[in-house]
């Protein structure tokens, strides 16, 4: 089994550090890549777009973000997922515990999953295998 | 005619003639006249003329003998010169010569043309000495006796020695050599005197004296008197001795004219006045014969006039023996009348030709018309035509009397009166009708007269004075209006009459008004009397009367003038309808109409009807007054008052949806505002119910209810539902705070907590404890925030006061003066000087300090900031309004966002997101609010709302 890379996506520089470390723990993934914001992710994409093998697998994706939220991010995705054949499969990670948030979350076929902070090492694993 | 062959023809003539028979006879008198006058005057003329010439004769003598003396003077004179040349004796011989000559007044002797000898001296010195021959007035007429060696009387002329006078000379030769003149003075007085002019008739004749000057070539006049006697009649004598002329003149110019004037005037008027005898003699028989002519024209012409009348009268006329009955003359008219021809008729009598039932009576006049006792008689019969119809005719018969007063034929005119008997019948017919209507009708008729009253009335001068005046006068006169009453004459009535007042028989009602009538009624029949002063046809008065069973009955009492009777008021129709019973039920409808408006009135609601088209209201309720203050006066006046009143905003869509509904004949039920008459917004509900007839809307009726409060208390409900609406959005704006930014920590610590638990290097242990710091830091800051943000919403203790703005702006500025100062800020106040607003202190530092800063830390990096600051009034709000040119926000996508917790739109790391957050709390705890307008790349505007 190949491993995947991952990016995270949060605003939270303190998330991203835990996160990270998480992430080594895991040994599940082969490269991880952190963005604060939508906008950023999105621009790190577009340059990527034609190495195939630089794609994400799997992004974790938080809610609120300046600039670039991440529902904006979704829609931007949208728009761009025709140009690249990688199947990227999005889960949020939110401290929102906010119904709203959880359903709205279900309307994108791409997002595969809705995470409570705190992500668990556990989590990251499922993610990772759930292919 | 027969007098003209009494006489000659040609008198005949001047008979026939009387104008010019006078005219001639007035010629032939006038020139008699005239040849006798001008005979008088003739011999008038020539008696005149004698006297004249006798009376000049004289004088003319007087004047010869006068110089005849005078020459006797001068030549006794002349005999005083002695040979030498030298007069002897000059003054004893002057004085002999004036005694016997009184007519001289000085002697003179003039050797050698100087006079040198003057008798008497005494009055005549001046003209010693001078030298006649060399004065150039005398020296001609000397001149002319010396040469004529004569004696030469010259003059009159202005003497030397003053006065007019006539100087006679006489030339004097010695041994046939002029001497001298030996001369005679006389003045022309005393020279006049001795001709004896003076003592002419002085009445009649005047005379003149002249001199024919040859030198100016013209006659010289000596005496006062007319000069222009041309016109007079004169004779006139000359005298050569010193070439004089006399004059006698007439003094009457026309004296003998008038003489002969007056004489001939009478002549001509006297013929003229007999002139005018003779043809007014003569004019007498000839008009008694025009007179004569004419009325002998006139006989035949009316015996034509008559025959014609006969022959061509629209009416039968026939002479009739009076004894047989026979046509005698019958005319056209007769015979068509009866289809025969003329001669059928004269073969004929009356009585064969007249109906049998009528004959008698026609025999019987007949009979007493030739006895005398009638003079004439008419009537209706009638006759058989040739065809045997029945024609009906009035027949009027009167006698031709004969010279033995016996009648013998009579005249009868007939007059075919068919067709007026044919409409006698339908009159009778319809007559009989209206007599069965009458009497048949289902209302009481009364047929009166009332013409004595109306004569009554006029006697009273009542008729056509003002309405006013004569009630009055009924008023303060209540026996005239008995006597009125007394002078109805009641002519019919028919059976419901009876029926009304409750009596058997007519006659107890016939008898006259004056039962009928109660005295309740009377003011009633005063009206009936006042319309008949105003000369109305007709009354409706609604009034009672009084059966004879003492009930009152209410009948409506119609007062007709029968057409023709309009001036007399013989026939007056009256109708007294018993509406007893429809009273009665008029007043049930009455009482509960006033049940309904009482109702109405009760009903706490405006009721109403309007016009379903123009919306213009028929009925409003009293209500009106009490909920919208407009009387119902006022409101019905104006066909557009409830448009009108409508609150302007609401005006347009009221109507439209008032139309709307009306034309889908819908009942509608809705809420809008009117204006009261003070002035206030009144909230009324307005329901509507749609009156619809035959399919289509007629009427609109609704109630309006006053709904104000309801709508005060609505507001107030939707006020402080969207206070806990917002107060539910904080709250869930602060669950996420809670839930968000805390989870976010714990989930982070609680992650570093199971990291460290895990970790297997100290180093990494230490690492990650020193993360949990910087967590506990960051949940420590978090918590300050909410602290913050907990106790402005808790709004405890706060305190506001009078705050001048200037002032905050000025310390704010000192706060961030190093930001300001690095960054190049500009910052513009525009704010009215001493500008106070009622503000916590502390708030008012952190807004403006908040909004300020994050201007200043979204500058747009390309150029340099400018921050406004202005303070105007809005809608009776104070706005502080502060505007920059930063990067601006773009609302599209954040306006939800940009005042919430921890919300930020850039990767600025001083961004916090909750600056916006605590300045939009502090200002809804002032009771304000915060907007924003922005555009990114242009700036952007936050208003703040101070209450």
């Amino acid at each position: 089994m190949t491993k995947k890379i991952i990016w995270v996506i949060d605003d939270d520089a303190i998330y991203q550090i835990i996160v990270n470390k998480i992430i080594q723990r895991s040994e599940m993934f082969s490269a991880v890549f952190s963005f604060k914001n939508g906008r950023i992710a999105i621009d790190a994409l577009q340059e990527t777009l034609e190495n195939e093998t630089a794609l994400p697998d799997i992004i974790l994706l938080d809610i609120n973000m300046p600039i670039m939220d991440g529902w904006e991010f979704m829609e931007e995705l949208a728009l761009m997922k025709s140009k690249f054949n990688k199947q990227i499969t999005v889960y949020i990670v939110s401290s929102s515990i906010s119904i709203e948030d959880k359903n709205r979350s279900k309307t994108y076929a791409d997002i595969l999953g809705y995470l409570s902070k705190p992500v668990t090492i556990n989590d990251l694993v499922l993610i990772a295998s759930n292919d | 005619m027969k007098s003209d062959k009494k006489y000659p023809k040609f008198i005949r003539w001047f008979l026939k003639r009387p104008k010019t028979t006078g005219f001639i006879t007035f010629l032939f008198l006038s020139y008699v006249a005239c040849f006798i006058v001008s005979q008088q005057y003739k011999l008038i003329k020539e008696d005149e003329q004698r006297e004249m010439n006798n009376i000049l004769n004289v004088v003319h003598q007087n004047i010869e003998q006068a110089l005849k003396n005078c020459y006797t003077t001068t030549l006794t004179l002349a005999l005083t010169i002695n040979d030498k040349g030298i007069p002897e004796n000059f003054d004893y011989v002057s004085e002999k010569l004036m005694e016997s000559n009184h007519n001289i007044n000085a002697v003179q002797l003039v050797p050698n043309g100087i006079i040198k000898y003057i008798y008497p001296l005494n009055g005549n010195e001046a003209a010693l000495n001078l030298n006649i021959l060399t004065t150039p007035n005398l020296k001609k007429e000397a001149l002319k006796s010396i040469a004529k060696k004569k004696m030469y009387f010259a003059g009159p002329f202005e003497l030397k020695q003053g006065g007019l006078g006539i100087v006679g000379r006489f030339p004097v030769f010695q041994n046939n050599k002029f001497w001298g003149f030996s001369a005679v003075i006389i003045k022309l007085e005393n020279f006049l005197k001795a001709s004896g002019i003076k003592n002419v008739d002085d009445s009649k004749y005047y005379f003149q004296f002249s001199k024919y000057n040859i030198e100016e070539q013209k006659e010289i006049f000596y005496l006062t008197n007319k000069s222009d006697f041309s016109k007079n009649y004169y004779i006139s004598t000359d005298i050569p001795d010193g070439d004089w002329k006399i004059y006698l003149i007439s003094k009457n110019k026309n004296y003998l004219y008038s003489q002969i004037f007056i004489p001939g005037i009478i002549g001509i008027i006297l013929a003229a006045l007999f002139g005018i005898l003779i043809y007014t003699l003569l004019k007498i028989p000839r008009e008694l014969q025009s007179l004569v002519t004419t009325q002998a024209t006139k006989l035949l012409n009316s015996e034509i006039k008559f025959q014609a009348i006969f022959d061509q009268a629209a009416v039968g006329i026939a002479h009739i023996d009076s004894f047989t009955g026979d046509f005698i003359e019958i005319n056209n008219q007769y015979c068509q009348l009866l289809g025969y021809s003329q001669q059928e008729m004269k073969e004929r009598n009356f009585q064969s030709v007249t109906h049998p039932e009528e004959l008698e009576e026609d025999l019987m006049n007949l009979e007493k018309l030739r006895n005398g006792k009638i003079k004439d008689y008419s009537m209706e019969k009638r006759y058989f035509t040739k065809s045997g119809a029945i024609v009906w005719a009035n027949l009027t018969v009167s006698p031709l009397f004969k010279k033995n007063k016996k009648v013998s034929t009579h005249i009868s005119i007939v007059e075919d009166i068919s067709l007026k008997k044919e409409s006698e019948k339908l009159i009778k017919k319809s007559e009989i009708r209206f007599k069965s209507l009458f009497e048949d009708s289902p209302i009481p008729l009364w047929e009166e007269d009332f013409s004595e009253v109306k004569n009554y009335l006029q006697e009273l001068n009542l008729i056509y004075e003002s309405p006013e005046t004569v009630a009055i006068y009924f008023k303060t006169h209540p026996d005239v209006v008995e006597k009125c009453i007394s002078l109805v004459r009641i002519i019919d009535l028919n059976a419901m009459c009876l029926d009304l007042h409750k009596v058997k028989t007519k006659k107890e009602l016939i008898l006259g008004l004056s039962q009928i009538i109660d005295k309740d009624s009377i003011p009633d029949f005063t009206k009936q009397l006042i319309a008949v002063t105003q000369g109305q046809k007709q009354l409706i008065i609604d009034t009672k009367i009084k059966n004879s069973q003492g009930e009152y009955r209410d009948v409506n009492l119609r007062w007709n003038v029968i057409r023709g009777y309009e001036k007399s008021l013989g026939r007056i129709i009256i109708s007294t309808e018993d509406i007893t019973d429809r009273k009665y039920s008029e007043k049930i409808i009455l009482n509960s109409q006033k049940r309904v408006e009482s109702l109405i009135n009760t009903i706490d609601g405006i009721v109403w009807e309007c016009d379903s088209s123009s919306f213009t209201f028929n009925f409003i309720s009293q209500k009106v007054e009490n909920i919208l203050g407009y009387t119902p006066e006022e409101w019905l006046e104006n066909p557009t008052f409830w448009q009108d009143h409508i609150y302007s905003e609401d005006r347009e869509w009221v109507r439209n949806y008032c139309m709307i509904k009306t034309n889908d004949n819908l009942d509608h039920d809705f809420e809008y505002r009117m204006v009261a008459k003070n002035g206030s917004i009144v909230w009324l509900r307005d329901i509507v119910n749609i009156v619809i007839e035959n399919g289509k809307a007629v009427s609109l009726r609704g109630i309006m209810i006053d709904v104000t409060k309801t709508k005060e208390a609505e507001k107030d409900l939707n006020d402080s539902f969207n206070l806990v609406k917002e107060q539910n959005k904080r709250l869930l704006n602060f669950s996420y705070i809670v839930s968000h930014n805390l989870r976010s920590h714990t989930s982070n610590i609680a992650s570093i907590v199971a990291l460290i638990e895990s970790s297997e290097t100290e180093e990494e242990k230490e690492q990650l404890i020193e993360l949990l710091k910087t967590v506990s830091c960051s949940l420590n800051e978090t918590m300050l925030h909410l602290n913050e943000v907990i106790n402005i919403r808790t709004n405890i203790g706060l305190v506001s006061e009078l705050l001048n703005l200037e002032q905050y702006i000025i310390t704010v500025k000192n706060v961030l003066s190093e930001q300001i100062a690095s960054h190049e800020v500009i910052i513009l106040t525009e704010i009215p000087k001493d500008t106070m607003i009622n503000y916590n202190p502390a708030y008012l530092e952190s807004v403006l300090y908040n909004i300020i800063s994050n201007s200043i830390r979204y500058k747009h990096p390309s150029r340099k900031a400018i921050i406004t600051i202005k303070f105007l009034i809005e809608n009776d709000m104070k706005v502080l309004q502060i505007s920059d040119n930063g990067i601006g926000i773009d609302l599209v996508r954040n306006a939800d966002k940009i005042f919430g917790m921890y919300k930020t739109f850039s990767n600025n790391l001083d961004s916090k997101g909750i600056g916006l957050f605590i300045t939009k709390n502090q200002i809804d705890a002032m009771g304000g609010n915060i907007t924003v307008e922005s555009e990114p790349n242009v700036g952007t505007t936050f208003k703040i709302y101070i209450q």
